[in-house]
């Protein structure tokens, strides 16, 4: 049970590349926070610093008002999972949990106590016995998860965890893991690319970006008001629709590339550039009004529950994402006149891509 | 388990047939020959042979010179083969700490490979040289009364110092990759399971290990049986009085040098039975044991 810390938090690699710019963040005891971002924004190398597998250049982290810059891995009460499982292959599955405890010099009995009763939990009783590599990925990786629990720690840190897995394993054990850490209690921290794990498991969203965490937040919070417009493309499935245009001399309407007037409701300054954002499922088939986009569809794609039909809008063919509940057939070719309600349009700043 | 097959063309023999024809001239007929040789007894003129059944066998094992060097080359063997893998196990280790990711340094590090054999033995012999060599100087200016010419246990050092060094780089290298190998997060999990390093390396990194040291285990010795042999010949040519003469050497010493050859051709028929055995346990424990 510990609260986690990090404060101007900043990391500068060996040979001069900055993967970190500052970041601050508390984590309450016993949150599930996930931090989530593109490949290669910093979303390993921060969690890295939090377990002391990399050094800190500059800022504090804290676990439980402890500052950790300097402890040893080992000493700062955190496990870690990592997408490789990184279980030791030498090993029985059971030496793998184990290790960790004899090495701090717990007790046979105790060792054995925890080892079994997290074998229970995980499913493992009958594979303890055996290597590593006479297991499947998905139980390689509740032995990996089992290690870290046997250990009782403050802090549980994931590295994609569940990327080596397949598309329905990797749901059933984002469950599983959900279920563990609410069931425990235990504070963790989080790393995925995928959006879709990042907000099913997370008390508190960090969308990353180039190292700088653009927002944090709960994970409808975000998606309801994303802060930028990186954020908003990257939060939701498929992407936000992003189309130009410049609001009108009376602040009613935004104008779009091909004089397409779209009905605001936003406070906005007349004549300002802006991106206007609309997701896919907030999009919706009309008849043509004042305040409607036709479209060309291009492609439908049929999922049974629902449809995504992508179509291309106005002289510049911006693609449009059209997301439709049940089963619809669409032509390449035909038109479309979509409607989406003014309080589900976002507007961005075009050159900051701030939301206005 | 699929097989490829050719049916019956010739055509697949006449690819094998040069290493065929190679390691008949150079291997199987000579080992006729020795096997021949080991059980006739020449006059000292080689100008007649008797058939002696094992009487040279015999008069090889129970004579004190061949005992002396069986007892040396297991002596011998057993510090090439232990020091030259503990010498480069530590470097490797050393080394990998540096290099994990930094290419320059790994390439760097393979020149010890390329540039030691050939020129180990040689250095070596400067090295000890009682005139100029360095070691030599230094050792006695230290008042060790080191004399490799006329002390065995000195003269054994000597052997014993050039063959490590000549073999340190071809380890250094399998160990080298052997770490690399290890995957960089199961090093880091253990980071976070176990705080003392060298605990670490005795739990994680050396049973990782055990495949690669086993299988240098097995190069090292061979090395140290047969290819030690022209390391010797440049440097103490098996003095003094036979002290450091493996039974490699020996069986050159008595054959070409004593013209001996029935008994040495014995010692050649007990070298390569030896060898057999020692190759076939150890692959045998290999299979054994160094699974994971
Ligand atoms: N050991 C390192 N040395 C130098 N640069 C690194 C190192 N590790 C990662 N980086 C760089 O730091 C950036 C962030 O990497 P990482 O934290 O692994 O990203 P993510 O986990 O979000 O995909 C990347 O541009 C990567 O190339
Ligand atoms: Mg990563």
């Amino acid at each position: 049970m510990a609260t986690l810390n990090l404060k101007q938090v900043e990391k500068t690699y060996a040979h001069g590349y900055k993967a970190i710019h500052g970041i601050n963040l508390e984590i309450a005891d016993g949150e599930f926070a996930v931090l989530v971002g593109p490949s290669g924004c910093g979303k390993s190398t921060l969690l890295r610093m939090i377990a002391g597998l990399e050094t800190i250049s500059t800022g504090d982290i804290s676990i439980e008002d402890r500052v950790v810059n300097t402890i040893a891995p080992a000493d700062r009460d955190i496990a870690m999972v990592f997408q490789n499982y990184a279980l030791y292959p030498h090993m029985s599955n059971y030496a793998n949990m184990a290790y960790g405890l004899k090495n701090r010099g717990y007790s046979k009995v105790e060792i054995d106590r925890r080892v079994r009763e997290a074998g229970t939990i995980l499913q493992l009783t009958e594979l303890l016995d055996r290597k590593p590599r006479q297991l499947s990925g998905g139980q390689r990786q509740r032995v990996a998860m089992g290690r870290a629990i046997v250990r009782e720690p403050k802090v549980f840190l994931f590295d994609e965890p569940l990327s080596n897995l397949d598309a329905k394993l990797r749901v059933d054990m984002r469950l599983e893991i959900k279920n563990l850490q609410q069931r425990l209690g235990t504070t963790s921290v989080y790393v995925t690319h995928d959006q879709v794990e990042a907000m099913t498991l997370a008390d508190r969203l960090i969308v990353m970006n180039g190292g700088v965490a653009e927002q944090i937040g709960s994970p409808i919070d975000i998606y309801n008001a994303p802060a930028t417009q990186f954020v908003a493309g990257f939060i939701g499935s498929p992407s936000m629709n992003f189309l130009s245009g410049r609001v009108s001399n009376d602040r009613s309407h935004v104008v779009l590339t091909d004089g397409t007037r779209l009905a605001l409701d936003h406070n906005v300054a007349e004549n300002r550039d802006v991106i206007v954002g609309i997701r896919p499922e907030h999009l919706s088939i009309t008849t043509p009004t004042s305040s409607s986009i036709a479209a060309k569809v291009r492609i439908t794609e049929s999922l049974g529950a629902e449809t995504l039909v992508y179509l291309t809008f106005g002289s510049k063919n911006e693609a449009i994402t059209l997301r439709m509940q049940g089963t619809h057939k669409y032509a390449a070719g035909d038109e479309l006149t979509l409607y989406s309600n003014p309080a589900q349009i976002h507007l961005f700043d075009q050159a900051s891509g701030r939301r206005i | 388990m699929k097989r490829v097959q050719f049916g019956h063309s010739p055509v697949p023999y006449l690819f094998v047939a040069p290493q065929i024809i190679i390691i008949a001239i150079f291997f199987l007929w000579p080992a006729a020959q020795a096997v021949h040789q080991s059980f006739l007894l020449e006059d000292a003129f080689g100008m007649s042979s008797q058939f002696v059944w094992f009487r040279n066998f015999n008069d090889v094992l129970s004579s004190p010179s061949w005992l002396k060097s069986a007892g040396f080359t297991v002596v011998f063997s057993s510090l090439v083969a232990v020091l030259s893998i503990a010498i480069s196990l530590f470097l490797a280790v050393r080394a990998d700490e540096v290099i994990r990711g930094a290419k320059v340094y790994k390439t760097l590090l393979m020149w010890g490979y390329a540039v030691a054999p050939p020129v180990a033995g040689l250095l070596g012999i400067m090295l000890f040289n009682p005139l100029m060599g360095d070691l030599y100087i230094l050792f006695n200016k230290m008042g060790l009364d080191f004399n490799h010419i006329q002390n065995g246990n000195d003269a054994t050092f000597v052997v014993v110092l050039i063959a490590v060094w000549k073999q340190v780089s071809v380890n250094f290298i399998f160990f080298l990759s052997g770490l690399q190998g290890i995957p960089k997060s199961v090093t880091e999990a253990a980071t976070l399971d176990c705080k003392s390093a060298g605990r670490r390396f005795w739990t994680i990194t050396f049973p990782l290990l055990a495949p690669t040291t086993f299988f240098l285990m097995v190069i090292n010795l061979t090395y140290a049986f047969f290819e030690t042999f022209g390391i010797i010949d440049v440097s103490t040519k098996g003095a003094p009085g036979g002290s450091t003469a493996t039974l490699v050497y020996k069986v050159y010493v008595d054959g070409f040098l004593g013209a001996d050859m029935g008994g040495s051709s014995a010692q050649s028929v007990l070298l390569m039975i030896m060898v057999s055995v020692l190759t076939v346990f150890q692959f045998r424990f290999i299979e054994r044991k160094i699974h994971y």
